[in-house]
C-alpha cells in the first residue's frame, strides 16, 4: 500500500545549495517526505499534478544545507575539565550528557555530526535511543572508542591496543558494535599520560588498522598533535587528520611543505579545529580577571598566546598548497560548548577562506570526509532534507550563520524549543 | 513576563488565589516572597514587604492559583507507558534507561510535579540520573529513590537487579541500597505482573519482611510494599512497613474479599495507602481505543467488561479504606504499563472518585504525599522556610479538579522552570477514549 506523500515547499529571499559560490535568488526547495526533489528559482518549481505542499516562507533569509560538523565529541562536559577527568564519570551520566549535547548542536542548525571519541558504548546507546525516539540528535556518525595505545591519547574510553593482531582485533570489535568509521590517535594529546609531540602507534600498527577499516567499507580518522603523527598515518593510508599540527618532536612549530604535498597528493581532509584553543584562552583570561592562575593554567595560556598565530598561518600556508580543510569543532571539548559550530566556520574564513568557500567547508566537504556526501551537504535532488534557514545572508556576511531561524531534518521542522 | 532561569535573589509572586496544601480552602490575594531556592514569607498582598535596597522580581499572576508543586509518591521513570511488560523493558540497556528516565522525568515536571519517589528501576539507572540532576546537568524532580526492589527470587521486579532469600540476604540488601544512596526501601510482597511471579501469593515470609523493615527503620527510611493481595498486605502490615502499594484484597484464589479487619488495622497503625488506581483504568482507556472502530468481538467486550467491574470494585475498596480512615495519598506509578508520566493528575481524579473530598484530592498530592514519603520538611506546602516548588495554574482547583491540568508555569528551587514550546508540552498528556 503506497502511503500518501506529504510535499513542503520552502520559499527563501535566496539559497546557498553548497554546490558552488552563488545563491540562487529567489529560491525554494520542495521537499517530498524526508527528500528533497527540486531546488531552484522560485518560479521553475512545480508542485506534482494533484498534491498538495505545505508552504513556507522565509522572507529577507537564507536556505542553506544542514551544517555537518565533522568532530565533536558528544560525551564532553564543557566546564574545561581534562578528558582524563570526563571519562571517570559512569556511562549513564555521560550518555544523558551527550543527549544533552546532541540536542543542543541539533537546534543550533547542525544535522549531521561525526563523534570523534567517546566512553565505552555511550554514543552507541545514545544512537539507539534516538532510533527508539527517545531524545531527538543530528544524523549521527560515530566510531565508539577511539583506538589508543597503553597510555595514549583518549585511551580512558576503553580501548588500548598493541601490536598488529590486536590492533586489527579491536577494529573488529568496533564494527561488530556498530562503528560507522574508526578514531585512531596517532600522537599523543592532552591525556596526561601521552606525549602529544611525539608518534603513538608505530607505522605497521596505523597500516593494520586501516586495512582492516577499510576492508570493512569504512573510512579513518587520525587525531595528529605532531608532523610525525602525520607522516606516519600518511605512510598507513588516513583518509582525514583531526587538528593537524606542525610540531616537532620538541614541541617547535615548523611548517613542512612535502607533508602538505603529501595530504594533497593523497587526498587526505584535515580538520584544524582553530577555534578550540581560543575557547580555553578566553575561559582562562576571563578567570584571571577574579582568581590567580595556577602555574599549569599560566603555561596554557603563554602557549596558546604564542601558538595562535603560529597555527593560523600554518593552516593558511595548508589551504595555499592545496589541502583540503574540513569543519568540525572538536565540541564539547575542553570549554568549547556545543551548539556553537558557527565560531569553527568563521576560522576558516580567517585562514583566508571566502565565506562561500568556509561555508562548503562545513556542509559538502565535511560531508565527503565523513563519507555521507551521498545523502547531506549540498541541496540538491535525492538528498536529504536537512536544512538550515538563517536570517540574513552568511555569503556576504559570514556572521549572518549564527542568525538561526529554522532547522529542518529529513524533511521535518525540528521544534528547537521542546525541551522534553 | 520574563522567563529567566535565575534572575534575581529575591521573587515576589502575586496571584489571586492561593492553595498552601495545609488550609482545606483557597485563600484570596495573596503573595509569595521567594529569598533564593526557598520560601521567606506567604502572605497579602499587603503584608509581603519588598526586601530594602535587593533587587526583586515580580511576577504578577493576578488570575492564577498558585500551589505546592506536586508530589507523586509512586513512579517508574526506566518506563515508556506504552504497555509494555516490565520482563521486556528489563532488556533495554542502562544507558538507555537512564535517557528515557530523564526525558519523563523532564515531562513530570513540567507536568507540575517536583518531587516524585520513585519505586523500582534497573540498576543504578535513577541513582546516576539524580546525580546529574543535582550537578544541574540535567532538570528533573526531587527525588526519593529506592535504587532497587528487593524481591524474591523470580519475585515480581527481581529483574531490576535485587533478589534475596532470608533474613541475612534480606538485611545486607537494605544495607547495600542504603550505600548506594536509597532514600527508602521498596518490597515487592507479592507477586506482580512480572511473568515468574504470582500476583495472588505472597513473596517472602514475615520474618524477611521484618527483618528488611526493622533494617531500613534502624537507618530512619522508611519502607513500602507491593501488594496485590490480601495475604501480602496483612503481612507486609504485621512486619512494620509503612506505606502498602496498590492495596488489592484479593484472596490467593482469586476471589475479591474486603478484609475489614486488616482495614481497621491499616487505619489504626497509620499506615500509609497508595491505591494507583489510575494505572488500571489506563488499561482500560487502550482496549478501548484499540477496539475503536473495529467491529465488535465479544471476547474483547467481555474482557473490557471483567475490567470495567474490577476497577469500580478497586474504587469501592478504596473507598471502605477511606472509610476506616486509612491515609491514602497520590501515587501514579507511571510509567509503568499504559500510564505516562506527565499525567498524575489522573490518579488525583481517580482518589476522587474514591471518596476523598477536593481539599483531601489537593493535600493527597501536595502535603499529605510529602509527609508520606518523609519529604514534608522541605516540601509539599507554601510555607516560610520550604522549597519554593511553586505550581502556577490558570484555574483554581478547588473549583475543578480538571483544572491542575492548565498549568502556566512552574517554579523548581526558586527558579522558574522553562518548559519549551506549547506544541511539545501538549505532547505529555494522555487523553481518555472519545464517547
Amino acid at each position: 500500500m503506497a502511503s500518501k506523500k506529504e510535499f513542503k515547499l520552502i520559499k527563501s529571499s535566496r539559497i546557498f545549495d553548497s554546490k558552488g559560490n552563488l545563491s540562487i535568488e529567489r529560491g525554494a526547495v520542495l521537499i517530498e517526505d524526508d527528500e528533497i526533489v527540486q531546488v531552484g528559482p522560485e518560479k521553475d518549481i512545480r508542485i506534482p499534478e494533484g498534491a498538495m505542499a505545505t508552504e513556507f516562507n522565509y522572507e529577507g533569509k537564507t536556505i542553506l544545507p544542514g551544517l555537518v560538523d565533522c568532530h565533536v565529541h558528544l560525551v564532553g562536559i564543557p566546564d574545561g575539565r581534562a578528558g582524563d577527568e570526563t571519562a571517570v564519570e559512569s556511562d549513564e551520566v555521560l550518555t544523558l550528557q551527550a543527549a544533552k549535547n546532541a540536542r543542543i548542536h541539533l537546534y543550533s542548525g547542525v544535522t549531521t555530526i561525526r563523534d570523534c571519541g567517546a566512553k565505552n558504548k555511550t554514543t552507541f546507546m545514545l544512537k539507539e535511543a534516538v532510533k527508539m525516539g527517545v531524545t531527538p540528535a543530528p544524523r549521527m556518525i560515530i566510531c565508539g572508542r577511539p583506538l589508543a595505545i597503553i597510555g595514549g591519547h583518549l585511551s580512558y574510553f576503553g580501548i588500548q591496543a598493541t601490536g598488529i593482531d590486536e590492533c586489527r582485533a579491536n577494529v573488529r570489535q568496533l564494527m561488530k558494535e556498530g562503528s560507522d568509521f574508526i578514531k585512531i590517535t596517532a600522537t599523543g594529546g592532552s591525556t596526561r599520560t601521552s606525549f602529544p609531540f611525539l608518534p603513538s602507534f608505530n607505522v605497521d600498527e596505523l597500516t593494520a588498522i586501516i586495512d582492516e577499516t577499510h576492508k570493512f567499507g569504512k573510512h579513518t580518522v587520525a587525531h595528529c598533535a605532531s608532523s610525525q603523527g602525520m607522516i606516519n598515518v600518511l605512510d598507513a593510508g588516513i583518509d582525514t587528520i583531526v587538528h593537524g599540527y606542525y610540531k616537532e618532536p620538541n614541541g617547535s612549530y615548523l611548517y613542512r611543505p612535502e607533508i602538505s604535498e603529501r595530504l594533497v597528493k593523497q587526498n587526505v581532509y584535515v580538520n584544524p579545529t582553530l577555534h578550540q584553543g581560543t575557547e580555553s584562552y578566553d575561559a582562562l583570561i576571563e578567570k584571571a580577571k577574579n582568581l590567580p592562575l595556577t602555574d599549569d593554567e599560566q603555561a596554557k595560556v603563554d602557549t596558546f598566546k604564542a601558538g595562535r598565530d603560529i597555527s593560523i598561518e600554518n593552516i593558511s600556508r595548508m589551504r595555499e598548497d592545496g589541502v583540503n580543510l574540513v569543519c568540525g569543532s572538536d565540541s564539547a571539548w575542553n570549554y568549547y560548548k556545543m551548539g556553537e559550530f558557527q565560531k569553527e566556520i568563521l576560522t576558516h574564513v580567517e585562514i583566508g577562506m571566502s565565506a562561500p568557500e568556509a561555508i562548503r567547508s562545513a556542509t559538502i566537504e565535511s560531508a565527503r570526509s565523513c563519507g555521507v556526501d551521498h545523502i547531506v551537504g549540498t541541496l540538491e535532488l535525492g538528498k536529504q532534507a536537512d536544512l538550515l534557514v538563517v536570517d540574513g545572508d552568511p555569503v556576504e556576511n559570514i556572521t549572518d550563520i549564527f542568525n538561526v531561524v529554522d532547522v529542518f531534518q529529513s524533511g521535518n521542522l525540528v521544534d528547537r524549543n521542546n525541551f522534553i | 513576563m520574563a522567563k529567566e532561569q535565575k534572575g534575581s535573589q529575591f521573587k515576589i509572586i502575586f496571584c489571586n488565589n492561593i492553595i498552601d496544601g495545609v488550609s482545606d480552602t483557597s485563600i484570596k490575594n495573596n503573595a509569595i516572597l521567594i529569598d533564593g531556592s526557598k520560601i521567606s514569607a506567604v502572605g497579602s498582598r499587603n503584608e509581603i514587604k519588598q526586601p530594602m535596597g535587593a533587587d526583586v522580581d515580580i511576577y504578577n499572576f493576578s488570575d492564577s492559583t498558585v500551589m505546592p508543586g506536586m508530589v507523586d509518591a509512586h513512579t517508574h521513570h526506566n518506563g515508556f507507558g506504552d504497555g509494555r511488560l516490565g520482563d521486556e523493558l528489563v532488556k533495554l540497556s542502562d544507558e538507555i534507561l537512564v535517557l528515557n528516565s530523564a526525558k519523563n522525568a523532564r515531562k513530570s515536571l513540567y507536568s507540575g510535579v517536583t518531587t516524585i519517589r520513585e519505586n523500582g528501576s534497573k540498576n543504578k539507572t535513577m541513582l546516576e540520573l539524580r546525580k546529574s540532576i543535582v550537578r544541574g546537568q540535567q532538570l528533573g524532580p526531587r527525588m526519593m529513590l529506592c535504587g532497587r526492589p528487593i524481591s524474591i527470587i523470580g519475585g515480581h521486579m527481581g529483574y531490576f537487579g535485587s533478589q534475596v532469600t532470608g533474613e541475612i540476604q534480606s538485611r545486607a540488601m537494605v544495607r547495600q541500597l542504603i550505600k548506594e544512596g536509597a532514600d527508602y526501601i521498596k518490597i515487592t510482597a507479592t507477586g506482580g505482573s512480572t511473568i515468574t511471579s504470582d500476583p495472588l501469593r505472597p513473596a517472602f515470609n514475615l520474618d524477611e519482611l521484618k527483618a528488611i523493615t526493622e533494617e531500613a527503620h534502624k537507618f530512619n527510611k522508611l519502607t513500602a510494599a507491593h501488594c496485590t493481595s490480601t495475604e501480602g498486605i496483612k503481612l507486609s502490615v504485621q512486619a512494620g512497613v509503612d506505606m502498602i502499594i496498590h492495596s488489592v484484597f484479593k484472596e490467593a484464589n482469586g476471589n475479591n474479599k474486603f478484609d475489614n479487619k486488616t482495614a481497621e488495622l491499616m487505619a489504626s497503625k497509620g499506615v500509609y495507602v497508595n491505591p494507583t488506581l489510575h494505572v488500571f483504568r489506563s488499561q482500560i482507556w487502550t482496549m478501548q481505543k484499540s477496539m475503536a472502530g473495529k467491529p465488535e468481538n465479544k471476547e474483547d467486550i467481555l474482557t473490557l467488561d471483567i475490567a470495567k467491574r474490577e476497577f469500580e470494585r478497586r474504587v469501592n475498596d478504596v473507598n471502605k479504606l477511606i472509610g476506616f480512615g486509612a491515609k491514602v495519598i497520590t501515587g501514579s506509578d507511571s510509567s509503568w504499563g499504559d500510564y505516562q508520566l506527565g499525567n498524575t493528575v489522573y490518579e488525583v481524579e481517580c482518589l476522587e472518585l474514591a471518596g476523598l473530598s477536593r481539599s483531601q484530592s489537593l493535600k493527597s498530592v501536595t502535603s499529605d504525599s510529602a509527609v508520606s514519603i518523609g519529604v514534608d520538611q522541605s516540601v509539599g506546602t507554601l510555607e516560610k522556610g520550604k522549597e519554593a516548588d511553586i505550581l502556577v495554574l490558570e484555574k483554581n482547583p478547588y473549583e475543578d479538579i480538571n483544572n491542575l491540568w492548565f498549568v502556566q508555569d512552574v517554579f523548581w528551587g526558586g527558579c522558574i522552570v522553562e518548559r519549551g514550546s506549547s506544541d511539545s508540552l501538549n505532547l505529555i498528556r494522555q487523553y481518555p477514549p472519545e464517547n
